[in-house]
């Protein structure tokens, strides 16, 4: 049996494991002594690796380049040399006749890894000549990068993951660490036995709250009227820190004039929590030696998550919880490589490593590197636009490489329509998709596992991840496609390795300089910034209080509450706010082709509910019920819990039958551009005929995974000599 | 003393890796792609309440109700632990009844027989299942070894006196500190 040495392609820790291959298949995981994960796996690391097998359980693997002449025609097996040629040509006529701000491309934080996004940002920069490049950091943490960067100057958590075991205090706030990184809810626990306070704060009882010294059930959509109180109560008790505010801050007069309003009175009427455990959280939180926040997409994913990250930082600095070891800000990243997505720069607003797009030297800097005269000056359109765009005329071909936004951005129907609006779609990936669908090109991708590179782990920690097998059909590394795309489009580009690819973007990017591949050798982990080859990177950042702003001091920022968007009525009258579980990951499209993650849970997934809302509707635990909002309606199992709170049902994002973003709203935060969806306004219905329902679960679903595998089986036939 | 697997409900996450870990160990070296909604049958259980979350099993009691409860000597004392001997086993379900854990069932598998060199089908063969504590597999048992939050530990005498003498050097600390 051979052993590979990887990184888990799932959540953000990094846990290190090594792929078992027998005869050219992977056949197992074993969890090794990385430094994030110290030789743990959860249920993803140790039973998530079949799909690359091409397993068919949910959709099958690419296999070759696959073109659609017309979008009523059906795709076709195409070789390299035509596919490449075509998308060349499509893409340099629609960048003549409508500019090259015409063409959206994606980097990917999934598996494909730092060093493709590199390549796909240089490609849409200096090739196609436009800033249009994001990846779905949009939908997830990119409010905490917006806030943070503000605040502190750095948009990364601030400290590392093996840290959290060894502070004091632990304030979870809209995080299901449980369900979204195991391997961390491991840490909470360690710290926990250690002595540390665990303070929680979210709607639900995660199993967090569960193992909570206290657990804040707020009101759905009420975070920043929590995060105002908690400073309120840290500042009138005198709770603070005066000195660290006095060196180490800016802005608190005018801090303290908005949190002012914000007693803890004042907030339970908009939290629904007693104003007692607003005070007695702060009381834990500020008496602690040693305090950390962390927090996930109950903070980001609403019309104000910018705010309420700014106004968390805020608690942090108010209490100096900042630039020393065991404390700090972390916003935990969900997907395996979406710090690195934003490290390399797949962003609108940024080059690789955090360099901004309007600064003319940067500009000039890059331009030199890579050869061209200048690169585009104006900030790119963000993923969330693009289906406004795309109806509007503005955007007219999009790229989008190893993301399946036809599953996972809110309100679908819009999101399908963007598509058809678009005169060319390419689609890169390891998997049929719902995405791909709407392709007029699709270019097939190796898979996790069957290449190398490196990627960043939520705590900035750079790691190697290698090949265990070889990849199976006509199908090539993703920075090789793009760099074939590159030369075909009048940009010679080539790369012999990934090594290549990195030494040239550490050398461009200050704060990775340091970052070589010899030291992330085996098990080594490389936190950025790194700017020396005789560092050992920064396990946390801000040291000697000196954030990254000017004058160096952090910034104190808190604004007024707004309430959520959507509008609860007698017709939609509950709260619809989406979520995780622990055995699926992203749209679904690795995890529902692994045979032991598909066994414990399948279509049409569930929407959780109070038995209080349940019992009203006439609902029973384990029914098919519809649910329904303004924009979509579908159907979905009941699963009715006290855990669940009333007034709010839950549902997880990757089902393709209970598909909760047909129902999620296009409402997004006005500075990130992230969407709401953790608040749309929805109607649960009882299905009197639950045989009926059943059947229609089951017809849907084998049409839907039918439509799919078809599309690709019947391209292969079409066209056996590439087959 | 028996062994047995207890489970730590402070630190449950409510994953069912051990759930996972438990079906392929007793796959016969399936693996992962043997498994499947029908026939997934771990021999522990991740129960969520409203306030709890924890694995459940079998306890491998020193007296045990299953055993007793067995009208044909199916369920034994072996190696530490309780055994079924399946191919004893009726399916007559008392065990089940019997256990006050909730972790006896009674499943049925095809039966087969070879018989000069062709396989014969004998219509089903009930089993009695339950932890049996991976015996045989060198690495003790796999839900153990998986838990990512080390919340399932194997007891033998061994931690069991570890256990109890930290308890009662808990107890005789909290005395002392009463009686100051």
């Amino acid at each position: 049996m051979e052993k590979h040495m990887a990184v888990c392609p799932y959540c953000g820790t990094g846990c290190k494991l090594n792929l078992l291959v027998e005869g050219g298949k992977v056949v197992g995981a074993e969890p090794l002594n990385g430094v994030t994960n110290e030789g743990e796996l959860c249920l993803k690391g140790y039973f998530g690796y079949d799909f690359i097998n091409d397993t068919k359980i949910l959709t099958p693997r690419l296999r070759n380049p696959m073109l659609r002449r017309s979008r009523d025609a059906a795709f076709e097996a195409v070789s390299w040399e035509e596919a490449i040629q075509y998308a060349a040509t499509k893409l340099s006529a629609i960048k003549a006749k409508y500019g090259p701000d015409s063409i959206m491309t994606t980097g990917s934080s999934r598996g494909t890894g730092n060093e493709t996004n590199y390549v796909m940002q240089k490609f849409t920069r200096a090739v196609l000549g436009t800033n249009n490049v994001d990846n779905c950091a949009r939908v997830c943490h990119g409010p905490s990068v917006a806030g943070l960067q503000v605040t502190l100057g750095n948009g990364a958590m601030s400290n590392s993951i093996p840290e959290i075991e060894h502070t004091k205090c632990v304030l979870v706030f809209g995080y299901n660490v449980a369900d979204s990184h195991p391997v961390i809810a491991k840490r909470i626990i360690k710290a926990k036995e250690r002595g540390a306070k665990i303070i929680v704060c979210d709607p639900r009882k995660i199993e967090t709250a569960r193992l909570a010294d206290l657990w804040l059930p707020l009101n759905n959509g009420s975070n920043m009227a929590l995060v105002n109180a908690f400073a309120n109560v840290l500042i009138n008790e005198g709770l603070y820190n005066k000195e660290y505010v006095a060196n180490h801050t800016e802005g608190f007069d005018e801090y303290k004039a908005i949190v002012d309003k914000y007693t803890p009175e004042y907030a339970e009427a908009i939290t629904g929590l007693p104003a007692e455990d607003i005070r007695e959280a702060m009381r834990i939180y500020a008496a602690a030696p040693s305090a950390t926040i962390l927090w996930g997409m109950g903070v980001t994913q609403w019309g104000q998550g910018v705010d309420v990250v700014k106004g968390l930082s805020g608690l942090a600095l108010l209490t100096g919880n900042l630039g020393r070891p065991n404390v700090g800000v972390g916003p935990v990243r969900g997907q395996n490589n979406v710090q690195g997505s934003c490290d390399m720069g797949v962003l609108p607003t940024e080059f690789p490593g955090y360099q901004k797009v309007t600064d003319p030297e940067v500009r000039a800097k890059f331009a030199k590197a890579w050869g061209v005269e200048s690169l585009p000056d104006q900030i790119g359109c963000r993923l969330t636009d693009v289906p406004h765009l795309a109806e509007t005329g503005k955007l007219k071909a999009m790229y989008v490489m190893g993301e399946d936004p036809a599953q996972t951005e809110p309100d679908l129907a819009l999101v399908r329509k963007g598509f058809e609006a678009m005169e060319f779609v390419i689609v890169q990936d390891i998997f049929m998709t719902k995405t791909a669908m709407f392709a007029d090109l699709i270019l097939p991708a190796t898979s996790w596992g069957e290449h190398e590179g490196v990627f960043s782990a939520a705590d900035r920690s750079f790691q190697r991840f290698t090949k265990a097998v070889d990849a199976k059909g006509d199908v090539k590394h993703d920075w090789e496609i793009i760099s074939l795309l590159a030369t075909a489009m009048g940009y010679p580009m080539h790369y012999n390795n990934t090594k290549e690819i990195w030494d040239e973007l550490r050398e461009l990017c200050p704060i990775f300089y340091g970052v070589t591949y010899e030291k992330m050798e085996g098990l080594g982990a490389v936190p950025w910034p790194c700017r020396d080859l005789d560092s050992a990177g920064s396990k946390y950042l801000y040291e000697g209080n000196v954030f990254q702003r000017p004058g160096g001091k952090g910034l104190l920022f808190a604004t007024e509450w707004r309430p959520p968007r959507d509008q609860l009525t007698e017709e939609f009258p509950l709260i619809l706010c989406t979520v995780r579980e622990v055995g699926h990951y992203s749209c679904r499209s690795m995890t529902g082709n692994c045979a032991a993650l598909q066994t414990l849970a399948d279509e049409p997934g569930y929407v959780t509910m109070n038995p209080k809302d349940a019992k009203a509707l006439g609902i029973r635990d384990q029914e098919l019920v519809w649910v329904s909002s303004r924009r979509g309606k579908v159907i979905s199992r009941a699963s009715v819990t006290d855990r669940t709170n009333k007034g709010a049902v839950y549902m997880t994002y990757q089902w393709w039958i209970g598909a909760c973003n047909e129902l999620t709203i296009h409402a997004v935060d006005p500075i990130a551009k992230t969407p709401e969806y953790k608040y749309a306004a929805v109607r649960v219905e009882a299905i009197a005929d639950q045989v009926w329902a059943e059947n229609h679960v089951q017809q849907e679903y084998a049409k839907l995974k039918g439509g799919l595998s078809n599309a690709v089986s019947r391209a292969v036939k079409k066209a056996p000599a590439y087959a | 003393m028996n062994r047995f697997v207890t489970a730590n409900p402070s630190k449950c996450i409510g994953c069912r890796t051990c759930e996972v870990a438990c079906a392929l160990a007793h796959s016969d070296g399936a693996g992962v792609e043997g498994l499947a909604p029908d026939t997934f049958k771990p021999r522990i259980r991740m129960v969520r309440t409203a306030d709890v979350s924890t694995a459940v099993m079998c306890h491998h009691c020193e007296d045990a109700p299953c055993v007793n409860a067995c009208p044909n000597n199916a369920i034994v004392y072996r190696q530490n632990s309780v055994q079924v001997e399946q191919e004893r086993c009726l399916g007559c379900k008392n065990c089940v009844l019997a256990c006050p854990f909730g972790v006896m069932d009674v499943v049925t598998v095809p039966a087969v027989r070879s018989f000069a060199g062709m396989t014969l089908s004998l219509g089903v063969k009930a089993q009695a299942h339950k932890c049996d504590l991976c015996v045989g597999r060198d690495a003790g048992p796999a839900c153990v070894s998986v838990c990512p939050t080390s919340a399932l530990t194997l007891m033998d005498r061994e931690a069991m006196d570890e256990t109890l003498r930290r308890r009662r050097e808990r107890a005789a600390q909290e005395a002392a500190e009463v009686a100051a």
